[in-house]
């Protein structure tokens, strides 16, 4: 991903600073462009991060393979009850 | 049999079983058919047996085999343990030591004796099972394992979740049903392992080092359900300990409930009272995250919002009292010079809307494809409406200022003094070229003027006025 941001914590902790920046001083229109392109690049960082997990439960056996793990396991109740609906 | 109470009531009835008494049929048994009948009433009779007492003559022999005798004051019980069952202890069976044990009754043959087969073997109090828990627990400690400073941050953002537990127990359902409804698109990978039993802690200690080094796991559970002290035992050992300890990515113990405390859960990262508030700790950080990059990207988008709101009014009132209008009047006075000075106040204008323009146009596409989620929809919506209207807004300016320099342009054409010359038309000036003369009373005869006509000059001398 972009090589500018570190990682998510790393890129909230800048957007905090951008929106402080752009709440408080009354910036050249210039810079406050530049500084709210920023501020969208860190937040979609964090959304493609938080989006970036896969819905999926997988098993690791003896052998140290990866295996899809058995239907029992991947539904609960909840899922359950929302097809049932 | 006669209860002791009967005895003051009723003199004693004779035996029914007298050796002289006659016996119609008289059946001898055998030394070995009588034990096997003893053998067969007690063993039917006592089949889950569990008593108390103290251990002695308590030998464990090569076969494996424990053989011991258990007593109280009045009386002793012969008792065998065997191998498979010996291995399960957890502390050295010793002589004089206060046990409860627990098997089924069976007679030795050999030797007469009947005699308890031994399958559990308690001390009493689980004084032994504390011992080796303070033990191992003082050795860890002092070697720092327990250290507040070795203790690491579980991560905003696990990638891949780690659980190491048991599949049949009822630790990995919770935790599943937890992080599916707290965090839907978890990536959860499990590596089962036994959890209680024989071998179970070399088990548990092989499944953490398995999963540390699976690539993308940035946190692990490991634990199970509740369980009695010995269930639990497996989260007491050494080896177990040291394997958490060792893995390379924050941990989080989860054994059994509230009140079971295990060396693991001195050693883990952090310790969950249950399975389910592991994981409700996994996504605990993960919801803070969440809830703050929402509302940061609210307040960018707020802040941004005014922003345009407030370019939108300055434009509204260039709109209105751009200089024009004066520049229309003055062009007709001030010709070519006044005609070019509008012409590059229009592209200085223009020049301006179109970087404004760029810049609104930038700034679309950033509102456009910043994604927010639902909540955020609206405000977007409201921005493309208001990034619209600027748009014609300034479209129209533009415009307007386009048919104003056209028509100025015409009026000037129309006007110019060289075009009226054109048409056959002379302009008479002083000698020093600083006043026309609109009167010929204005001049004497052989006064000197200046006459120009569409293309040159003249220098006159009046002959008559």
């Amino acid at each position: 991903m972009d090589p500018t941001i570190k990682d998510f914590e790393a890129a909230i902790a800048e957007l905090e600073s951008i929106v402080k920046k752009l709440e408080e001083g009354d910036l050249p229109l210039e810079t406050s462009l530049q500084l709210y392109e920023r501020g969208v690049q860190l937040s979609r960082f964090c959304h493609a991060r938080l989006e970036e997990a896969e819905r999926r439960i997988e098993i690791l056996n003896e052998r140290g393979q990866l295996r899809p793990a058995p239907e029992a396991f991947g539904e609960d109740d909840e899922t359950k009850s929302k097809v049932k609906s | 049999m006669r209860s002791l109470f009967d005895m003051p009531f009723e003199e004693p009835e004779p035996e029914r079983l007298e050796p002289e008494s006659p016996a119609p049929r008289r059946r001898i048994l055998t030394v070995s058919e009588l034990t096997g009948k003893v053998r067969m009433l007690l063993e039917d009779r006592f089949t889950d047996v569990w008593v108390e007492g103290e251990l002695s003559n308590c030998r464990v022999w090569n076969t494996g085999h424990m053989y011991f005798t258990l007593k109280d004051g009045g009386a002793q019980i012969r008792g065998v343990m065997f191998r498979s069952a010996v291995r399960t202890l957890r502390f050295k069976a010793q002589d004089g030591l206060r046990v409860v044990a627990r098997g089924r009754l069976t007679v030795y043959d050999a030797k007469g004796e009947y005699q308890i087969l031994c399958e559990h073997l308690e001390p009493e109090g689980l004084g032994a099972l504390q011992l080796a828990f303070d033990q191992l627990k003082r050795r860890l400690s002092s070697e720092g394992l327990f250290d507040e400073r070795r203790k690491r941050r579980l991560p905003a953002l696990p990638r891949k979740i780690g659980v190491v537990t048991s599949l049949e127990g009822a630790a990995v359902r919770d935790i599943i049903q937890v992080l599916r409804r707290r965090y839907p698109n978890a990536h959860i990978v499990i590596r089962p392992t036994r959890v209680q039993g024989e071998g179970a802690a070399l088990d548990i200690a092989r499944a953490m080092a398995a999963i540390g080094k699976v690539a993308g796991i940035d946190v692990v559970i490991v634990g199970r359900g509740g369980g009695s002290i010995e269930d639990l035992w497996a989260f007491n050992e050494e080896v177990t300990a040291r394997a958490i300890a060792g893995c390379p990515v924050p941990t989080i113990s989860a054994v059994g409930h509230e009140t079971d405390v295990t060396i693991a859960d001195f050693v883990a990262d952090l310790r969950a009272p249950t399975p389910s508030a592991a994981a409700e700790m996994v996504v605990a950080r993960r919801d803070d995250f969440c809830a703050r990059l929402d509302q940061l990207a609210h307040r960018v988008n707020a802040t941004m919002l005014t922003r345009l709101h407030r370019c939108e009014s300055r434009l509204r009132t260039l709109e209105a009292r751009s200089g024009y209008t004066g520049v229309r009047g003055r062009m007709a006075m001030r010709g070519r010079y006044v005609a070019d000075l509008a012409h590059a106040l229009g592209r200085a204008v223009r020049a301006r809307m179109a970087a404004r323009e760029r810049s609104y146009q930038t700034m679309r596409l950033s509102l456009e494809t910043f994604d927010l989620r639902r909540r955020l929809a609206r405000i977007r919506s409201r921005l493309i409406e208001v990034d619209g209207r600027l748009s014609v807004a300034s479209a129209q300016t533009r415009h307007r200022a386009d048919r104003q320099l056209r028509s100025a342009a015409a009026r000037l054409e129309a006007l110019s003094p060289l075009a009226v010359l054109g048409r056959g038309y002379a302009v008479c000036w002083n000698a020093e070229r600083t006043a026309i003369i609109r009167d010929a009373a204005a001049v004497a005869a052989g006064d000197r003027v200046r006459v120009t006509l569409a293309r040159g000059e003249l220098a006159c001398e009046v002959k008559k006025s």
